[in-house]
């Protein structure tokens, strides 16, 4: 292999070259500016990155999430495979180019445009056979990469069969970049094909050379496709900045920032202005959204939302609007956090009057927890369970039944745990309500606090530190009472649904015991979206602007994903979502609780 | 010319239908899917204004109506339209064959467990508007021991769009008033609580009550929705609630809570309602294409509205709009 050109250049690479240079500068910019937004600690915490360990760790994600792409994998193998094979075969392409450089032209090292462009400059020498290894594996990843293109053009007419039904709308800068994106590599084999009598090629390159001989075999014609896949390169590189392809750069960074345990602490700087631009706007979230049912709302999704805020526009309404369910955050497959970052925007427009929420005074005699010392498990209700006592009743009487001393801290006073403030952009006062809760029950002297509503679970166990008591979340409670043999239950005929509330399932993590409560006592059924799949009651404390008919529509669309194989109950753990759905349902809805006292022998 | 009117439901609309069309000289069949006529005012005490009794009222439309057949524990399954009207299946497989159809297929009373909050089905004291009726029925009312303190709370299952519900079901207003007043008549000392949201007291004579029960009974009205009722440990009734006029949270210990649930769409409309071909509105009530003009017309020819089929209605507007119906009935099957 040797050079055929003695300068190494052709005017023809100057559009890549310019585009080139172009999004270098660009990217090195935007990174500049999120580094400066980060404080002093956080700079710290940026260099651990270059800690071998963490380093690895980093690695090790940029290629499976952004090359390998294994979590679409996951979701869908055909997305999958058509995301990696574009992603890692390009990858593929460039190393080799570069690796061919430094075997071949090592004098070239360095150039641009050379490793893209090497076919054109090089010829075919007697020691052609070195390369031809590399001839075939570049045809192959090529072949690769055009298959990967093949179906994204076939998902713009039939996205349902890559497992999307819906997706975003493309606007002018997405457009440019999508077409030039499809256009480089079909441009890329027609114009190696060109050179591959000349400088070699596989199956592939040689293959076209030989089908399409009349046209390859003039060489005026050369030009003008090396001309052609050199413009459409640089166009995307333009267009990148503008389209939704930025995230290919962005995600490294963004997986960088996260192994350094950055975290979002403003709506469009830093962190977030990272993860901003790592949105592909897939639309995954879209179909995950329980606000978009009707194909109405699709605008309060967390796709547009961030392009609200990529475009510097006001994003409060959908801010607002959301439930916080956490189901697009699961699902991202780049992990963005819109909901951290939807609460930010909350406590940014939170600037009404504070007002006194623990009118409770912590000496007056009916919170008499003294006697929780002795009894050792504190049970907290919350003002969820107040509305719902049909689940704190089972709960005594599975409690009184297992033999167990409690003592109900919210019987007469009731302190909010505080997560409604939290989510309502109120930190100030929801950390009021933490400290005076945390010391009633630190003083209570009690070793484990029951909890029945998976809201107050997840803020007690998140926000308060409670040193050793043991926070518990009924479901689970009640798995260990029946696996402990402190109380039996008998099966019956019955058939059940479990619906998994987005606190305790994607917020906490829980989502086999309580299967394995309803397993002994009933026949559970399964829905087709559950556990991290779980859709929203709707009746969400999270959402702060969503009105009650929205609501209902919510709440119909999951109970019509709940019921459909027909079971004979829906059971929840959550007394909101038990609200919710009781409604709405026309069959019965109850607590896990409830259930497990209907079925104790 | 048929002669032959169906009339689904024997509550008080389908009775006094029945009865004007027979006065007009149609013979007429009921259908009742319970096994007694009277629908939900055979459960009633006594109905305002005027303490009419009830079951008196249902009584004296029964013994006129003697001779007309009422098919009980029977409900539509088919029907089609016939060059004479309209053939209808019926539960039992026997076809009926009439020229015209009164629908009074009347409400449901809400179910107040949907509303757990306040406890019903759950706390012992807590009971509802149709269970204190029984009460004064039965006569057991005046077994009882008596309560201390007593509450009423409105607008439960109606106005509530936390339910589903965003009408007002009309009649529970003075229901309430009238409950409490008889509460007071047996038991002067006792106190009596109403939580409203606010009194929508539209008949004649009904803001009289309302002076009465606060100037000779001394009933408390206090404006506010109770948040959520609890029970203590000798199992009376804490209700949580707040008095929105002098803006203050408030917590009190009951001996009874009365909860006035609300009316909704009978849960056998929708079945009537594919049967027929006649749509219901978003609230499950039926559809009245002319409401102000026509409020007894449906929007098929030869079927006819009596009653709270088509929402929340007074007695005395139900056994109007029956005379009403069967007038249109007549006017229907007079034409040819």
């Amino acid at each position: 292999m040797k050079e055929r050109l003695v300068f190494g250049y052709d005017p023809f690479v100057l559009p890549f070259l310019t585009g080139m240079i172009f999004i270098i500068g660009y990217l090195l910019v935007g990174t500049i500016r999120i580094i400066i937004c980060l404080n002093g600690r956080e700079r710290k915490r940026l260099l651990t990155i270059f800690h071998p360990a963490t380093a690895f760790r980093i690695v090790k994600d940029i290629f499976a999430d952004c090359l390998l792409h294994i979590k679409i994998f996951k979701r869908n193998v055909l997305l999958g495979y058509m995301h990696a094979s574009i992603a890692f075969g390009w990858f593929m392409l460039i190393v080799l180019g570069h690796i061919e450089v430094m075997l071949f032209t090592p004098q070239r090292n360095g150039i641009l445009y050379y490793p893209i462009f090497f076919r054109y400059f090089v010829m075919e020498t007697e020691q052609t056979l070195r390369g031809s290894f590399y001839f075939f594996v570049m045809d192959l990843c090529l072949l690769i990469v055009l298959s990967g293109i093949g179906l994204a053009i076939y998902k713009r007419f039939k996205s349902h069969r890559l497992g999307m039904k819906r997706t975003t709308k493309l606007r002018l800068g997405d457009n440019i970049a999508l077409y030039s994106l499809w256009l480089i590599f079909p441009l890329r084999l027609l114009a190696e094909s060109f050179t591959a009598d000349i400088s070699g090629g596989s199956f592939l390159t040689k293959g076209i050379n030989s089908l399409l001989h009349s046209f390859v075999s003039n060489p005026s014609n050369i030009s003008m496709v090396w001309w052609a896949y050199s413009s459409a390169l640089g166009l995307f590189f333009f267009a990148l900045p503008f389209s939704r392809y930025m995230h290919i750069p962005t995600e490294i960074l963004l997986i960088a920032l996260r192994h350094a345990k950055i975290e979002a602490t403003s709506l469009r700087d830093g962190y977030s202005e990272a993860e901003i631009y790592s949105c592909s706007r897939c639309g995954i979230c879209i179909d995950a959204c329980p606000m978009t049912f009707n194909n109405q709302d699709v605008k309060f999704t967390s796709v547009y939302y961030i392009r609200l805020l990529r475009r510097r526009e006001n994003a409060s309404v959908p801010a607002g609007m959301c439930l916080m369910c956490n189901k697009c955050v699961e699902l991202c497959p780049v992990g963005i956090d819109s909901t951290a970052i939807k609460l930010i925007n909350r406590e940014i427009l939170n600037k009404r009057i504070s007002f006194d929420y623990t009118p409770v005074n912590l000496s007056d005699p009916e919170i008499n927890l003294a006697e929780a010392g002795k009894a050792k498990l504190l049970y907290y209700g919350g003002c969820m369970t107040a509305l719902t006592p049909s689940v704190s009743f089972s709960i005594f009487k599975i409690l009184e039944k297992a033999g167990i001393e409690y003592i109900h801290m919210d019987k007469e006073n009731t302190i909010c745990c505080g997560r409604p403030l939290l989510l309502s952009g109120n930190l100030k006062d929801a950390k009021e309500l933490i400290s005076k809760n945390r010391k009633l029950i630190l003083d209570s002297g009690c070793q484990t606090l029951l909890v029945s509503c998976p809201i107050c679970y997840k803020m007690f166990t998140e926000e308060y530190d409670l040193k050793n008591i043991r926070v518990v979340h009924h479901s689970v409670y009640i798995n260990e009472l029946i696996n402990n043999g402190e109380i039996s239950v008998k099966k019956s005929a019955d058939s059940c649904v479990y619906h998994d509330p987005c606190e305790l399932g994607r917020g906490s993590g829980i989502y086999d015991q309580p299967r394995s409560v309803l397993e002994s006592i009933m026949d559970l059924k399964e829905a087709p979206e559950e556990k991290r799949e779980s859709i929203c009651c709707g009746g969400s404390l999270g959402s702060i602007a969503l009105s009650y008919n929205n609501r209902k529509e919510i709440a119909k669309g999951s109970l019509n994903n709940l019921m459909r194989y027909s079971p004979d109950i829906l059971v929840t753990s959550c007394p909101l979502c038990l609200r919710t759905f009781s409604s709405v349902n026309e069959k019965r809805t109850a607590d896990i609780a409830q259930v497990v006292y209907e079925h104790m022998i | 010319m048929n002669k032959n009117v169906l009339v689904l439901g024997a509550g008080v609309a389908g009775l006094q239908a029945a009865l004007s069309l027979k006065e007009l000289g149609y013979r007429v069949t009921i259908l009742e899917k319970s096994s007694s006529a009277g629908g939900h005012l055979k459960d009633w005490d006594k109905l305002y204004p005027g303490n009419i009794s009830s079951s008196g009222l249902i009584d004296n439309l029964i013994s006129a109506l003697d001779g007309t057949d009422i098919l009980y524990n029977t409900t539509v399954t088919r029907s089609e339209k016939s060059d004479n009207g309209f053939i209808t299946e019926i539960s039992s497989g026997e076809k009926i064959d009439s020229g015209a159809i009164v629908i009074a297929s009347g409400f449901s009373l809400f179910d107040a467990r949907i509303k757990e909050e306040y406890g019903y089905g759950i706390y012992r004291r807590v009971i509802t508007n149709a269970d204190l009726e029984a009460l004064f029925r039965s006569k057991e009312i005046h077994k009882m021991e008596m309560p201390a303190k007593v509450g009423f709370v409105h607008c439960v299952g109606s106005r509530d769009e936390k339910v589903c519900n965003r009408h007002c079901s009309k009649i529970c207003c003075m229901t309430a008033v009238k409950q409490a007043c008889e509460i007071k008549e047996i038991w002067p000392h006792a106190d009596v609580y109403c939580f409203y949201m606010d009194l929508r007291m539209f008949g004649r004579g009904y803001e009289d009550l309302y002076y009465e029960a606060q100037s000779k009974f001394g009933v408390n009205f206090i404006r506010g929705r109770v948040s959520e009722a609890g029970e203590d440990k000798d199992g009376k009734v804490v209700v949580k609630a707040e008095d929105t006029l002098t803006s203050r949270p408030l917590k009190i210990t009951l001996d009874l809570l009365v909860l006035m649930s609300g009316m909704v769409r009978n849960t056998d409309n929708k079945t009537i309602s594919d049967v027929f071909g006649i749509p219901t509105g978003e609230d499950g009530f039926f559809f009245q294409p002319s409401p102000l003009i026509n409020p007894t017309s449906s929007d098929s020819s030869g079927i006819y509205f009596a009653g709270s089929a088509t929402g929340p209605k007074t007695v005395a507007e139900s056994i109007n709009e029956a005379r009403a119906a069967a007038l249109a009935v007549h006017k229907f099957l007079s034409k040819d």
